[in-house]
């Protein structure tokens, strides 16, 4: 609870204090969250939650079926860590002459506060109230700090139609489970327990796979994202990008898979399919924009269906090879995104416009340079070892799938590097005289560190998650009888 | 029965009162008095007090030794809530400047017919229900008499509004023909005895359509809709709120406590339940899509209520979950009102404009009046049912509910919900848009009702515990 009630105040905080909030109390009261978790629960705790997801609070909601219920084991702990972890870098990003800057403060808290709680839900309907409660501070804050003057209802409400279409698909999928169960729970582990028919799972499956695909996106329900993140604030495209994508593919893994798993007999070759369209489909859009976030936006709707098609092939290279690249393309995407806000003020993020900052601004292009290999997956970086695991995941599925899914090494490479090269090098176009001021460096510089850490040492963090994952393939062999 | 009779006596005391004196003046203590009476039918509904059998032995022969009016502990409950929002829709009404306060009675004399309609045990005191609580209507609804739109909305309510009567009056007359009581509870009975022999009479088969197609009418489900539209918008805009809310919940609410005596027979009318229900939703949200003006669009959002309100009844249903009820009421009550009331309001103040009925008249609403921006939108999040908000739980109840009864239903409901989203955030364009921004706020003052429904909204949101253990059961 104190992962929710946390933000909400800090969000109260920062909306009394109205015009005076600063840059530095708003850093401050980001991170509230990142400092529960620690003081609440170390890394060392998590020795105690190693078997399973483990209870740790529980309270009465609608009536006696319907609690708020919060599991906390390695998974929940890591997107907890990426979810509170990024907020400050997220909350500072904000331009300092920002107007109403107390506002946008306030629903990014606000969102920080639903997204833990979709990831430490273990009740079906405080999952999806928390998926929803997610969804409407961005909703607003793309909708007031929009950039594209007066189309920008038409992207935000697409945007939001999009998403509350599945997730009401998922609320349906809810409550055929819930009518399923004897109790009326919506319980995680009670519907585990549950022996669906084939037509049951079937229906309840499509249902949960509409809301994720959405979120995730996977290839044909991709339509809203690129406008979305072009056009959102700075802050609204690290939250969508850096944290809300994870919510999709932290639902895959945590309620698709052990609720349901045992219809990817039938949606299998087409789930992977579908991922492997994304993949290519965004790496070749993103070779051909010209405006940087744009750019961005394509390159994580191809990682992003890499991810997926990892965790829909089942095995545990895959599941912990998705869970690594997760949180590591929270880190890239959002240092890229602040990199990108940056050469915004500098001289615009155009590519066109752009070229030569390298001269004028060597550190920062040199910080930049990480967040773009880190990105494009070159060795000893972090995002090396999780496309590495995912790829192989999807080799051994399917040799032919294993190759269209390795064109993203090529893709990325080409439209990262493209970008790095028409931005930072070549003639010296604009006049950037601008200077980056001393607060701005921070987060670049602990983003970019953490590029390097996690290239060299991914173990650690796949310590963390891997009794969890273990589980929850226990769970989905269970419902399976088979496991690939 | 309190609140029906402090109703009842308002009413009277505010028409006599307030012949030569203006309306205004009356306006707060209407408020006073039907949240006194509301509140006192809230705590007796809670079992703190009984005041029944002191009022059974005033009415004993009005009311016969069989009461033709009953004030269970679910009913007394609806008419609880049915009275505090019919309060705070008077409180929301604007000051006006009209001299006579027979409008406000003409409102209380059908919130009396509400409340009867809730209480009726007896298929008569159904009629008259409905009829106490339409005739006020025909005349309310023309009660802007410079306006011809308004004339045309009286009488083509007052022209539908008695044929559906009439219609409704025959099919009682049949199920007496086919049961020989008048009796909801003696109904049931003789079906149960026509159950055990698996074949209902036509002549009750008969009377039950009819008596449906008049209650459908009143809470306007497709294809008995076709007034709500015209209706809501020449009338007056207090009224057409009053209607919006007043007439469907009671309606609803009469219908569901008539429908549940004929559950024996919910394999048959389900069959053509579901697919009005189904239509209705869609119909209503559809068309609410394409609608220019604000009111119509409330109009249409009203009309695919209907149909989510119909959802209950497709399943079974008893006294135990009839709170299921109870709160979407509260939700849709609450929410509807504060639509209509912003709405009333800043078409008001943009009067000076031709364009003055379409959603610009809450062009840069949030740069101009903040707070009532921010009370505003809650209530349009309620009404679309996004959680963390009273509409969410209602929603979720209701499908929940409706689950058991019908799959296809939910999904068309749940697809209908989407739609929805598409018209009820209309609004944000306008009032959130930067091109409408202004350089300083122009007003900072608050309604403190509106306020108070929008924190009950959010409220009961986060705490629906308190509904479901305390309030409703």
């Amino acid at each position: 609870m104190e992962f929710i009630l946390g933000p909400i105040l800090a969000a109260f905080i920062a909306r009394l204090l109205g015009n005076k909030l600063t840059v530095a109390v708003a850093g401050l009261l980001s991170l509230t969250g990142i400092a529960i978790l620690f003081v609440n629960y170390p890394v060392t705790s998590l020795i105690n939650y190693q078997e399973s997801w483990k209870t740790i609070q529980d309270y009465p909601w609608l009536d006696s079926t319907i609690h708020f219920t919060f599991g906390m084991d390695g998974l929940t702990w890591i997107l907890l860590l990426l979810t509170n972890g990024l907020m400050p870098f997220i909350v500072l990003s904000m331009k300092s002459e920002l107007p109403n800057r107390h506002q946008i403060t306030m629903l990014a808290l606000l969102m920080q506060a639903g997204l833990n709680g979709v990831f430490m839900s273990k009740d079906g309907l405080s999952f999806y109230i928390f998926w929803e409660l997610a969804l409407i501070p961005i909703y607003f804050i793309t909708l007031l700090y929009s950039e594209s003057g007066k189309d920008n209802f038409k992207h935000t409400i697409r945007f939001f139609i999009y998403t509350f279409l599945g997730s009401l698909g998922m609320l349906f999928s809810l409550i055929y489970l819930n009518s399923l169960t004897e109790s009326g729970s919506f319980a995680y582990k009670e519907l585990l327990k549950l022996n669906l028919t084939y037509q049951q799972s079937i229906g309840v499956s499509i249902g949960f796979l509409l809301a994720f695909a959405v979120k995730i996106p996977l290839f044909p329900f991709h339509g809203w994202q690129a406008n979305t993140y072009t056009f959102a604030p700075a802050a609204g495209s690290m939250l969508l990008s850096g944290i809300m994508l994870k919510m999709g593919l932290y639902g895959v893994l945590r309620w698709f898979l052990p609720l349901c798993g045992e219809t990817l007999d039938v949606f299998q070759p087409y789930l992977i399919t579908l991922s492997i369209i994304g993949i290519i489909y965004g790496g070749i859009i993103a070779i051909r924009q010209n405006d940087m976030k744009r750019l961005v936006a394509y390159s994580s709707l191809s990682h992003v269906g890499l991810i997926a098609a990892g965790f829909f092939t089942l095995s545990s290279t895959g599941f912990s090879g998705g869970v690594l690249q997760m949180i590591v393309h929270g880190i890239n995407v959002v240092g890229l995104f602040y990199s990108i806000e940056i050469i915004q003020q500098l001289s615009g993020r155009n590519l066109n416009n752009l070229g030569g900052l390298a001269k004028k601004y060597p550190v920062f292009a040199v910080i930049f340079f990480f967040f773009v290999i880190g990105t494009a997956a070159a060795p000893l970086t972090n995002g090396f070892p999780g496309e590495f695991m995912l790829l192989k995941s999807v080799f051994s599925y399917h040799s032919i799938s294993g190759i269209f899914a390795g064109l993203t090494i090529i893709l990325c490479a080409v439209y990262m590097l493209r970008m790095y090269q028409f931005s930072m090098l070549g003639v010296e176009k604009g006049n950037a005289e601008q200077k980056i001021e001393l607060l701005q460096w921070f987060p670049l510089a602990v983003l970019s560190i953490f590029v390097i850490v996690l290239g060299i040492f991914p173990q650690y963090f796949l310590d963390i998650v891997k009794p969890s994952l273990d589980q929850i393939m226990l769970e989905i062999s269970n419902a399976k009888g088979v496991l690939s | 029965m309190i609140a029906l009779l402090v109703t009842f006596l308002t009413a009277v005391f505010i028409l006599f009162a307030g012949i030569q004196k203006q309306e205004s003046q009356f306006k707060n203590i209407t408020f006073l008095l039907l949240l006194f009476g509301g509140s006192l039918a809230l705590i007796e509904s809670q079992g703190i007090i009984n005041l029944e059998p002191f009022f059974g032995k005033i009415l004993e022969g009005y009311m016969g030794k069989e009461p033709m009016l009953e004030f269970g502990l679910f009913r007394l409950m609806a008419v609880a809530i049915i009275t505090l929002i019919a309060a705070f829709i008077i409180a929301l009404m604007p000051a006006t400047n009209r001299k006579g306060s027979d409008i406000l009675a003409l409102m209380l004399f059908s919130l009396c017919g509400a409340q009867m309609m809730i209480g009726s045990n007896h298929l008569v005191m159904l009629f008259l229900g409905i009829e106490i609580l339409s005739i006020p209507l025909y005349v309310l609804s023309g009660s802007d008499k410079e306006n011809l739109f308004s004339n045309e909305s009286a009488i083509k309510y007052f022209i539908m509004g008695s044929f559906s009567t009439a219609i409704l009056l025959l099919g009682s007359a049949f199920i007496y023909g086919g049961t020989g009581t008048f009796y909801f509870s003696d109904i049931n009975v003789k079906l149960s005895f026509a159950a055990h022999f698996g074949e209902f009479p036509i002549l009750i088969k008969l009377g039950l359509v009819l008596t449906l197609v008049g209650l459908l009418f009143k809470i306007s489900a497709v294809p008995f809709h076709f007034w709500s539209p015209d209706v809501y918008e020449g009338a007056p805009n207090r009224v057409a709120s009053f209607m919006a809310i007043i007439v469907k919940i009671a309606g609803f609410i009469a219908l569901a406590q008539f429908i549940q005596n004929f559950s024996w027979m919910q394999g048959w009318y389900n069959q053509f339940l579901i697919p009005i229900s189904m239509i209705t939703i869609l119909l209503g949200n559809i068309a609410a899509l394409v609608q220019k003006t604000v009111k119509r669009t409330l109009a249409y959002s009203s009309i695919s209520h209907a149909g989510y309100l119909l959802m209950f009844v497709i399943a079974p249903f008893g006294t135990a979950n009839m709170w299921i009820i109870g709160t979407y009421a509260l939700a849709y009550g609450l929410g509807t009102s504060l639509l209509f009331y912003f709405m009333d309001k800043y078409s008001l103040e943009s009067q000076t404009s031709e364009t003055s009925k379409g959603f610009d008249i809450f062009n840069g609403m949030f740069y101009k009046n903040k707070r009532e921006s921010i009370i505003f939108t809650v209530a349009i999040l309620s009404v679309a049912g996004i959680p963390s908000t009273i509409g969410f739980v209602a929603k979720f109840h209701l499908f929940r509910h409706s689950f058991e009864g019908s799959t296809l239903l939910t999904i068309v409901a749940l697809i209908g919900s989407a739609i929805s989203i598409a018209y009820y955030f209309k609004p944000f364009k306008n009032i959130y848009s930067s091109e409408f921004s202004v350089e300083s706020t122009t007003s900072n003052s608050i309604n403190w009702i509106a306020l108070f429904m929008s924190i009950v909204i959010i409220a009961l949101g986060f705490a629906p515990m308190f509904l479901t253990h305390g309030l409703l059961q």
